[in-house]
């Protein structure tokens, strides 16, 4: 509907909440892994389309795969649900930073005066021209504070870059740090856990059917 | 020894009309290391309940007493979370959750590393700056709980706190809350639920009060011995959901009342 297919645009949009998303992997989990979408929509007394938002960003940062409509864990969703609310959070920020959308925010910031954006800018840079463009908006910045990629200035409106971790590190060090810059990926095996940025992949995340 | 002992309590109030029994004749237990519920139809007292034991309000009758000592006055060792989350919306993340250890008078240099650790234990990093306006509901109860955490108490009292939330964020944090009593280098060691959800109190709890309707008295008590992560749907659980609810919806007979003056039930 109108979104751009070019691979650099982000054309998925986070449309519910960290504790949400969170709260359908809990589910997921209670039901040692693997479910049926519908089953598991049932068990909270929910329609389908109320986890789909969840879902649907859940497959998109790699943490559940949907196939027939059953849901299930990737290893690393796998990984997630085992750890505690600290590890939970890292993993999340780690996925996503590495989606078009909060990898495009985090470059515009970098490239803005004073490291700054405001509201508009941000439906501007990530082409929020359809109409509720305040939800969206408000869905990316609570997920980018949750991630700590942005801290927000509610009175102003205003995204502000955070500072990279390295910046409190003030050692002589002769070897530069290696936090701030793009992260290799989640650590970890490699041959396991290092797929392809999540949105070059289909858009069609579930069978719609499910 | 019991950590919380709860002996014969009755709680009543004066209207017009006469005394009104809340609750009569509540005895119970929580060990150290208990996940309790206590549920029961609304106006059977839970959340009086609640506050009689943190000595916010006092029994009319009977005895309620905290490691051997009676509770006198609010105990400082037990932490409330509320439906309504109750944050102070002029404060931030921050200092709502340095809220309570200000009040403890903690000293000011303890309070700053206090709050981060507990802050960053509920998953809030990132928030501490925000006001509670700009939180989901969800973020918002994780504030109301890093509050109450970051006193260390040693009794968290939870009154419907995921009823105001949606079902997949009341979810995520119900598996939280059992993930932060779990922890052994975490508060709380016991934790006191009060729901009126009983497929919520079985997936929690390890022992389950059945209050009857007004006045609430128990009528069960009832130990949960599933393996968690606990299935709604497994055959035990939906076993239990149907046990407490057949007691509350028949069982709920009133004891005889004391005195001629109570009589007007909920419905």
């Amino acid at each position: 509907m109108g979104e751009s297919s070019d691979a650099t645009v982000p054309t998925i949009f986070p449309k519910s909440s960290p504790t949400e998303l969170l709260g359908l992997l809990v589910l997921l989990n209670g039901h040692k892994g693997s479910e049926d979408v519908a089953r598991l929509a049932d068990d909270l007394d929910l329609e389908i389309d109320e986890i789909f938002p969840s879902l649907e960003y859940a497959e998109l940062l790699q943490l559940v795969k949907v196939t027939d409509g059953r849901a299930s864990f990737t290893e690393l969703g796998q990984k997630l649900v085992a750890g505690s609310i600290r590890e939970r959070k890292s993993i999340l920020r780690e996925q996503l930073r590495r989606t078009t959308l909060f990898k495009t925010i985090v470059r515009a910031l970098e490239s803005a005066p004073n490291h700054q954006l405001s509201d508009e800018d941000l439906a501007q840079i990530v082409s929020l021209t359809t109409a509720p463009a305040d939800e969206a908006v408000q869905n990316i910045v609570n997920w980018g504070r949750y991630a700590e990629l942005f801290r927000y200035d509610a009175e102003a409106h205003r995204l502000i870059l955070s500072k990279p971790a390295a910046s409190s590190r003030s050692g002589s060090g002769r070897t530069p740090p290696t936090t701030g810059a793009t992260p290799p990926g989640p650590p970890g095996s490699a041959r396991k856990s290092n797929p392809p940025p999540p949105e070059t992949r289909g858009a069609g995340v579930v069978p719609a059917a499910a | 020894m019991a950590l919380i002992r709860v002996e014969h309590v009755d709680k009543s109030f004066a209207s017009r009309h006469g005394s009104i029994a809340i609750m009569q004749d509540i005895t119970f237990e929580v060990k150290d290391s208990d996940f309790l519920a206590i549920v029961g139809p609304s106006g059977c007292g839970k959340s009086t309940l609640l506050r009689l034991i943190q000595g916010l309000d006092r029994p009319t009758a009977g005895a309620i007493s905290f490691r051997g000592q009676p509770v006198a006055g609010v105990c400082t060792q037990m932490a409330m979370v509320f439906q309504s989350f109750a944050l102070y919306p002029w404060l931030t993340v921050s200092q709502n959750v340095a809220f309570g250890l200000e009040a403890l008078e903690w000293p000011k240099e303890k309070i700053g590393s206090q709050v981060e650790r507990y802050i960053s234990v509920t998953g809030l990093d990132g928030f501490q700056e925000a006001y509670p306006r700009e939180l989901s509901g969800g973020m918002r109860q994780r504030v109301g709980l890093a509050r109450a955490l970051a006193v260390e108490p040693a009794v968290l009292l939870m009154d419907e706190p995921f009823s105001a939330l949606d079902a997949l964020t009341a979810e995520s944090l119900r598996e939280e809350i059992l993930q932060l009593w779990r922890d052994p280098a975490l508060p709380p060691e016991a934790v006191i639920l009060v729901t009126h959800n009983i497929e919520e109190a079985i997936q929690l709890a390890d022992r389950v009060i059945v209050l009857s309707r007004r006045p609430g008295h128990v009528l069960e008590t009832i130990d949960v011995d599933l393996p968690r992560p606990r299935d709604r749907k497994s055959g035990p659980f939906y076993d239990l959901t149907d046990r407490i609810y057949s007691l509350i919806t028949q069982g709920g007979a009133p004891l005889p009342p004391p005195s001629g003056a109570d009589g007007r039930s909920a419905s």
